[in-house]
């Protein structure tokens, strides 16, 4: 194999041949840059969404009621479910070891007003855990604690945009500023950088809310994060208990997804990483394909060579190359243009990836870029294409009657 | 050195059976220097190939050196080919990339001879043909009868029991027929064993034993009076 004198032979005839060995490498060499793109695609397409889910505790679970539509337990279709005080703390005090943290939501718009500043902004209205379950960020000041909750203090958490909009370029933490007519003091500013529209919200103790806009003990979602020691299964196994135990308390049909809805985030993630897995497995296959193409190409222009040396093979079985030798001659000279061309298409996603990949960050599409083990794989992948686009070329050439190639007619 | 019994050697074509050599028997001493004669289609060729294990007999016995060839696989006709014989051709059959010295070393390179003792051995070789100057040379940039001592010193170089020559002198003209046919006779009265196969009589006249073959069976074989083929160089 460290041979030299087959070293100067391959080279010799890849010398002697340049634009047919160009053309063949090139075939193979594309063929990898493709793979490697596609797969660095995915990893993309992989990383934008992972990046986009970031943004929520991945371990959340959200309860949402909505109207039913079945008839169930002497109830007619179309009841509207509304969810309650009762069921937040049923549920908070029913699965302790399940549950990491849990909140109510109850959603209100507002007109703010500071000053001579005003605008209208949506409010949610929910309890300290919240704030973890969304990986809501406070830049300033603090989120409300158990005790603003208890106490009903009238204290709200600004997003950015708002704290923007209203106090300009005054120091807004500690002032007051009115949700329709009632003075809140502003205890935090939060900001969230999966989205701007985020920042046009304006958190608030759910009690207070409840108190004071309607003394109403309605809630219209419960969100809360599983024990984040469960995987996929027994995550998922949670979630169902909690959607029957939920259509049970409000009697719903098991089947109605429309009366009360358990939305399971890891559900979305089982989904996307199955989505991406077989997003990877179609691109290895095209690529694949498109190798195969090249592999093909290899093996026609090694053909060629043999029927062109025939009488060359000939002479050198008459002067005693043993059949092994022919082969490897042949096989080593098809591996090398393969890995060769394959290397430089490799190289060049490379490169590109490396120059453009970590300026990609869009929300479905970031950093592509390959893995290491991608690259030892495609190198593996050529070798072994290498070899078996010279095989058959290698045993035709093995077979080289040296009197059949030596007569002269 | 060689002895063959009643060999026979058949082609099929098509439907019919082509009976090439029909039970030939033969024996060359060691140091001979044998001429095969006979028209196209006497099966002379046939024979040159089935010496040279480039095909094979279908009934009869050959030993070559007092080892029987017989039931050779590729790898072990190919290691025999390489120990016992040498091969003249009348086209040359140089490898045209490489040089004349990379030429006459490739049957050592077969034999695993190392790198630098098969350039030297070579060099020696072609040096013994004349054609030392000419060792980088391409055999695009040789003439046919340089060509041909090329070849002449590359069937000498892995030192075989037997050199087998196929009309060497076929594709040259007289004059570098003879000096071709000169350094043959100069190798043999080294003590080689050569065979040459032709059907010029004055080529088959510097020879020392001459064997006719018609229709694939040894008509004649005499023992001759050898016509140097220095004189007319």
């Amino acid at each position: 194999m460290f041979d030299r004198d087959i070293w100067q032979e391959i080279f010799h005839t890849l010398r002697n041949n340049k634009l047919r060995t160009f053309l063949t490498g090139f075939s193979v060499g594309w063929a990898i840059f493709i793979l490697v793109m596609l797969l660095a695609s995915v990893n993309g397409m992989q990383n934008g969404f992972t990046n986009q889910f970031n943004d929520d505790a991945t371990n959340s679970i959200f309860i949402r009621p909505g109207t039913t539509a079945e008839a169930y337990g002497g109830f007619e279709a179309g009841r509207r479910i509304q969810l309650k005080n009762d069921d937040y703390e049923y549920l908070k005090s029913s699965f302790p070891k399940d549950i990491e943290y849990i909140s109510s939501r109850y959603f209100t718009g507002t007109t703010a007003r500071y000053k001579a500043e005003t605008g209208s902004y949506s409010v949610q209205a929910v309890h300290p855990d919240h704030q973890i379950i969304e990986k809501t960020l406070i830049t300033e000041g603090r989120f409300f604690n158990d005790a603003d909750v208890q106490n009903r203090a009238k204290v709200a958490v600004l997003g950015r945009k708002v704290a923007e909009d209203l106090f300009k370029d005054e120091e807004p933490l500690g002032k007051f500023v009115e949700f329709n007519g009632l003075p809140f003091r502003v205890i935090g500013i939060f900001t969230d950088d999966g989205d701007d529209n985020a920042e046009r919200r304006i958190y608030a103790p759910i009690t207070t809310y409840q108190r004071i806009y309607g003394n109403t003990n309605i809630i219209n979602q419960v969100v809360l994060t599983y024990n984040p020691t469960y995987d996929l299964t027994r995550a998922l196994e949670f979630s169902g208990k909690l959607e029957d135990l939920m259509k049970r308390r409000h009697k719903v049909a098991p089947e109605d997804q429309a009366g009360i809805n358990v939305w399971n985030y890891a559900e979305a993630f089982d989904n996307i990483s199955s989505f991406t897995t077989v997003l990877s497995a179609i691109s290895i296959g095209v690529g694949f394909l498109i190798l195969i193409a090249g592999i093909v190409g290899i093996g026609n222009i090694m053909v060629f060579t043999i029927k062109e040396r025939t009488k060359e093979i000939g002479v050198r079985k008459a002067l005693g190359a043993q059949p092994k030798q022919i082969i490897n001659l042949v096989l080593l000279e098809s591996v090398f243009i393969t890995a060769i061309s394959g290397f430089i298409g490799l190289i060049f996603a490379w490169i590109i990836l490396s120059v453009i990949g970590p300026t990609i960050d869009t929300p479905a599409f970031s950093n592509p870029s390959v893995s290491l083990s991608t690259v030892i794989t495609a190198t593996i992948i050529l070798i072994v294409a290498g070899v078996l686009a010279g095989l058959i070329p290698a045993i035709k050439a093995a077979n080289v009657k040296p009197i059949v190639a030596l007569s002269d007619k | 050195m060689i002895e063959i019994k009643d060999l026979h050697k058949s082609y099929r074509m098509g439907s019919n059976s082509l009976h090439v050599l029909k039970g030939i028997n033969f024996t060359a001493e060691e140091g001979e220097l044998v001429a095969i004669m006979g028209s196209s289609g006497s099966g002379k060729s046939t024979l040159l190939n089935i010496l040279g294990m480039l095909d094979l007999a279908d009934s009869g016995e050959y030993t070559l050196d007092n080892v029987p060839i017989k039931d050779l696989s590729e790898t072990k006709a190919a290691q025999y080919r390489n120990k016992f014989l040498g091969f003249i051709f009348q086209s040359f059959n140089l490898i045209n990339y490489k040089s004349a010295l990379e030429n006459v070393a490739l049957p050592l390179y077969y034999q695993k001879v190392g790198r630098k003792e098969r350039q030297e051995k070579a060099l020696n070789y072609l040096e013994r043909v004349g054609l030392k100057e000419w060792a980088t040379h391409l055999p695009s940039e040789l003439s046919g009868g340089q060509k041909q001592r090329v070849a002449i010193a590359r069937a000498m170089a892995a030192e075989p029991k037997v050199l087998l020559a196929d009309e060497p002198t076929g594709a040259l003209d007289s004059k570098t027929s003879y000096e071709v046919m000169d350094l043959i006779q100069k190798i043999n009265d080294e003590g080689n064993t050569i065979l040459v196969v032709t059907h010029e009589e004055d080529i088959a006249h510097m020879c020392k034993r001459i064997v006719h073959l018609k229709d694939g069976v040894i008509v004649e074989d005499k023992k001759i009076e050898q016509v140097r083929a220095q004189q007319y160089v």
